[in-house]
């Protein structure tokens, strides 16, 4: 079994057309360990049930933003070192600067194909390494 | 893009997103069989409108590279209204064009259509109408503000005809102003 099949990811995003979408690219890519979660807060709580091997996020959700979560994964106890990815629409150099600062691993413009996917997910487990 | 000397009206082309919170502001776009979602919310007066066609001709294989893009257009729409301090819950969205311009090839229009009323239902977003389809474009304005849009058929003339064209007779529709 490949790397990408045996781990964990956990996909945080608000909009359900979109996490449908990038479980479909993932399963593409090879995974088959996903998990969803409509918000930060919800991903938070399912990581303490539940923790995970890889985070990918998007950056703009209502109640907790994907660098709001980053920083929350970031201080936890447990899961502090986690690999996180942001997939965002509009990149704001500022945005992920801060993102960089707080330990972001990487991210993703959108739209992407399941190629670029792979290849900035590869970038990180391959650090990671 | 904003039109020189008319800077209350601004032009969407196609795959932009414009929001705005001005009241002052029409947003117009011209539509074959592109679509474009007029999204808002009437608590705060705040809206915007896409316009995109989603590439490919929307065959299964493709579905899903396709409808990314269309996904990404969308949640810029959704995420746009969301940042200056509209409700998910509270938005209401129009839809526009998806005319099959071109016969005897697919139907690129009717799977714009299908995608954006999926995205709508989907994401709970209430439709309150709007008008797609057809075999003619449409040049569309939108007020944000008060969610009036207005929209005028094109000539079906100036629509391209792949199959044996046929007879094209005056038009008493082209031109139309129709008001949503």
């Amino acid at each position: 079994m490949s790397l990408l099949a045996q781990l964990k990811i956990l996909v945080v995003d608000d909009t359900t057309t979109s996490r449908l979408l990038l479980r479909d690219a993932l399963e593409t890519i090879g995974f088959r360990n996903i998990s969803v979660a409509a918000n930060g807060e919800e991903a938070m709580k399912m990581m303490t049930t539940s923790p995970c091997h890889f985070i990918i996020s998007d950056m703009n959700m209502p109640k907790m933003d994907g660098l709001q979560l980053l920083k929350a994964v970031r201080t936890h106890k447990v899961f502090a070192r986690t690999p996180f990815m942001i997939l965002t629409g509009n990149a704001d150099r500022n945005v992920l600067e801060e993102g960089r600062k707080l330990g972001l691993n990487n991210y993703l413009n959108k739209p992407f194909t399941p190629e670029d996917l792979k290849k900035a997910l590869e970038a990180v487990v391959g650090r990671l390494q | 893009m904003i039109l020189k000397g008319r800077p209350d009206r601004i032009h969407v082309i196609q795959g932009d997103c414009i929001v705005t919170d001005d009241a002052s502001v029409t947003l117009t776009t011209v539509l074959g069989s592109c679509v474009a979602a007029c999204m808002r919310d009437p608590v705060l007066g705040i809206g915007g409108m896409n316009h995109f066609l989603l590439p490919g001709d929307g065959e299964n294989s493709e579905r899903n590279e396709a409808e990314r893009f269309g996904v990404y257009l969308m949640e810029l729409l959704v995420n746009g209204l969301l940042k200056r301090g509209a409700r998910r819950d509270k938005l209401e969205a129009k839809l526009f064009g998806g005319a099959r311009t071109m016969q005897g090839v697919t139907d690129v229009g009717a799977k714009n259509i299908e995608f954006a009323r999926r995205f709508l239902d989907t994401e709970a977003i209430a439709c309150l109408g709007g008008s797609v389809g057809g075999d003619q474009g449409r040049r569309l304005e939108y007020q944000p503000s008060t969610g009036r849009a207005r929209q005028f058929l094109l000539p079906s003339t100036a629509v391209a005809q792949v199959s044996t064209p046929r007879p094209v007779p005056a038009r008493a529709e082209s031109g139309t102003l129709e008001l949503f």
